[in-house]
């Protein structure tokens, strides 16, 4: 090829990619307007299948509205959306964890939207949502955010090991336990080690995901991320305690496996571990998995109270959209919501309680049972430093598993280094005064 | 058509020229001068100029310090290994008179660099996995106890140097033996001729001829290992106990999760000046030993 015919060459395509540029989409005239909604999200797992079927049924039935949906691993998401959002890009419709919320909320791209909560009668009626859910949705006096769903931690437990175990209900059936008595009867029942050697060939319970491990413990034996004047209280007796009972079943008797080979999730898909704490949306994984007789429960008591660690998935609204965008967006935010049965199907406890109540949702033997835990769930600090506080968390729980700290020591360090970076940050350490203590 | 002629050379280069100066060129000055800004993402500030106060910040990080000293023990670890084994390798398939069967090597040696760093690392993540993986497996076959290969804090930086070498020698010996084989012959049977035996040969001869392209390699291998993040973070993410968690990623997730964008792009201001340093001394160094 002569250097003029690259050159034509180079022109054409600079031209086409100039026209696509410009091109809006549509092919010849329409008096109707299709308002395209972009709707990002990380569901990259099976609840993404799950959604985009919702989205086929939205965009059936409003064929004046189109929803595309683009999904992406969800640390990459989150950069893209800031960087999008700060950018005026952002997506007309994006999901947001709740804990994640306060550095976004922050960003000043997310709109409020609470008219979908009002009016006689209110598209989403407000009482039909948990009250401490939508209190942590709050932000400058207004929502900015429908939740879709509440994921907590719960117990996951293999139910062939547990019947080999005798511990059965009346009915033969395996009963989980749910004192603290009844968890550490359950572990050493299920715990196999013949030779005493710390390596067990069957373990009755194995930590998880250490920091959401901790996190659910935290709330059981009172503890706390802030205190109520606002300081953090990383390291407060009742949150030492807690990480205090997850070294301990480490010390003596060797009940859970070495830190250096702690693979709880991998252990329970295996049957080699009995017992272990995890969120909801494991339950996908699980489905995939042929052999495993699984059952599920809310989280043992070891503490003096009930509680868990759970976070949500909520819709959130671009701001600077014109009128008609905005109203389409609304109802696509609505139609998610009014769809939660069919989100709770991907292994989710849909927001709505008339969606919990239903019969459907009820013989969801894993999602109801993790539901039961609604009213006592410790939702994440609305910290706009919330990466870096669970960052210090992650380094304190580590540590203090490892035996190279002792738990004061370590969730000491971590206020420590917590303070120390809001400070550097120049940020407040909770998102505003409506904050939960 | 002279004027074509003459400008022809020039479009052709103008979509990498401008590629270079949009993801290049620019980052490389809006990152200078966001080193002197604070610019928090999530504080609700305007930027505002603070001199040299992100350096100063960073020189008292302990974090940074400390992930920079995980960076400099992975170069010390990775480069001195991967080119050694890269040289040995190369005269190894030099010594090959066979030409398919150096062809096949080098193929083999070849391949890995061409997956790409997730595909390589997941791969790894199950090779080393504690339970079920490769490696141990293989140990208790032979009777040998399990090691925790990325999971305790002393194994986990070697197991990602080893996993590193297995991904990037190949591409460091071909370069080599492509040194190697631009040396002519006659000098290789002079020294035999002279009695010289094969280490006397590699280290009179190959060593010294070779050693452009070997500062070539060096240079190229130290920083590419002074940015390590890709394998680091897809199997360990920084862990255990940060053991493995490289500049890079702390820069990444300052910036990016922290949105913490002037303190970031300081911080890999100062990662550029010590990779321009340390390629530096290595480029004088070998230099001043060929002269």
């Amino acid at each position: 090829m002569g250097a003029k015919a690259a050159l034509v060459l180079m022109a054409m395509l600079s031209l086409g990619l100039y026209t696509a540029r410009e091109w809006d989409g549509t092919l010849g005239t329409s008096d109707e307007r299709v308002i395209h909604l972009n709707f990002w999200n990380g569901f990259t797992g099976p609840d993404g299948r799950t959604m985009l079927e919702i989205i086929r049924q939205f965009n059936e039935s409003h064929p004046g509205i189109e929803v595309t949906m683009q999904r992406m691993e969800w640390a990459i998401y989150y950069n893209k959306l800031m960087v999008a959002g700060i950018d005026d890009r952002a997506p007309e419709v994006f999901v947001i964890h709740a804990s994640t919320l306060p550095r976004f909320a922050r960003a000043g791209f997310i709109a409020g939207i609470d008219e979908l909560f009002e009016g006689s009668p209110p598209r989403l009626p407000l009482d039909d949502f948990e009250a401490e859910l939508m209190r942590q949705l709050r932000y400058d006096g207004q929502t900015i955010g429908v939740p879709m769903d509440i994921h907590p931690q719960g117990l996951y437990l293999n139910a062939a090991l547990l019947r080999e175990a005798g511990l059965v209900d009346t009915k033969g059936q395996a009963r989980p336990p749910v004192t603290y008595d009844e968890f550490m009867a359950a572990v050493h029942a299920m715990h196999d080690d013949p030779d005493g050697d710390g390596r067990a060939d069957q373990w009755g319970f194995s930590w998880s995901m250490w920091r959401h491990n901790f996190q659910s413990l935290m709330p059981q034996f009172g503890g706390r991320y802030f205190n109520d004047d606002g300081t953090s209280a990383l390291d407060c007796p009742e949150n030492v305690a807690a990480l205090a009972f997850m070294v301990s079943l480490r010390e003596g008797e060797l009940l859970v496996p070495p830190p250096e080979n702690n693979l709880g999730w991998v252990g329970f898909r295996q049957k080699k571990v009995a017992m272990v704490f995890d969120g909801v949306y494991m339950l996908g994984d699980l489905k995939r998995l042929e052999g495993l007789e699984y059952v599920a429960a809310p989280m043992p008591q070891i503490g003096p109270n009930p509680g868990t660690h759970g976070d949500a998935h909520v819709m959130c609204l671009q701001e600077d959209l014109d009128d008609d965008t905005r109203a389409a967006a609304l109802e696509f935010m609505a139609f998610v919501s009014d769809h939660g049965l069919n989100w709770a199907d991907a292994g989710q406890v849909p927001a709505r309680r008339s969606a919990r109540e239903s019969e459907a949702f009820k013989s969801m033997q894993v999602q109801s049972a993790f539901a039961e835990q609604l009213p006592y769930v410790l939702f994440p600090p609305r910290s706009p430093a919330v990466f870096e506080l669970q960052q210090q968390l992650d380094f304190a729980v580590e540590k203090a598993l490892r035996g190279r700290a002792t738990p004061e020591e370590a969730l000491r360090e971590a206020r420590e280094n917590f303070e120390t970076f809001v400070r550097n940050a120049g940020l407040p350490m909770l998102a505003d005064s409506e904050a939960p203590s | 058509m002279d004027w074509l002629r003459r400008v022809a050379p020039y479009l052709f280069i103008t979509p990498y020229a401008l590629a270079f100066t949009c993801f290049i060129i620019l980052p490389f000055f809006v990152a200078f001068g966001l080193a002197f800004v604070k610019l928090e993402l999530t504080s609700q500030q305007p930027a505002a100029f603070v001199g040299f106060d992100n350096f100063r910040e960073a020189l008292g990080d302990p974090y940074f310090r400390k992930s920079l000293w995980v960076t400099v023990y992975f170069v010390v670890l990775a480069v001195p290994t991967t080119v050694a084994l890269a040289m040995a390798l190369a005269v190894g398939m030099q010594a090959m008179t066979q030409r398919w069967a150096r062809n096949t090597v080098r193929a083999m040696l070849f391949v890995p660099g061409m997956l790409n760093v997730a595909v390589a690392a997941i791969l790894w993540q199950w090779f080393f996995n504690g339970e079920f993986g490769l490696f141990n497996h293989l140990l208790e076959s032979l009777g040998l106890p399990r090691l925790p290969w990325i999971s305790s804090r002393a194994l986990a930086m070697p197991s990602i140097v080893f996993m590193t070498l297995w991904w990037t020698v190949g591409g460091s010996a071909i370069l080599l033996l492509a040194g190697l084989q631009q040396i002519p012959g006659e000098l290789w049977e002079a020294a035999s001729l002279d009695g010289a035996g094969a280490w006397k040969r590699f280290t009179q001869i190959s060593l010294p001829m070779v050693r452009p392209v070997l500062l070539f390699v060096l240079v190229i291998n130290t920083i590419g290992a002074f940015q390590v993040f890709g394998q680091t973070y897809l199997m360990t993410r920084g862990g255990p106990e940060l053991a493995t968690r490289s500049v890079v990623q702390y820069i990444y997730e300052t910036a990016f999760n922290n949105y913490r964008l002037g303190y970031g792009a300081a911080m890999s201001w100062l990662l550029f000046m010590l990779i321009a340093a340390f390629s530096l001394v290595q480029f004088f160094v070998l230099r001043k030993v060929d002269a």
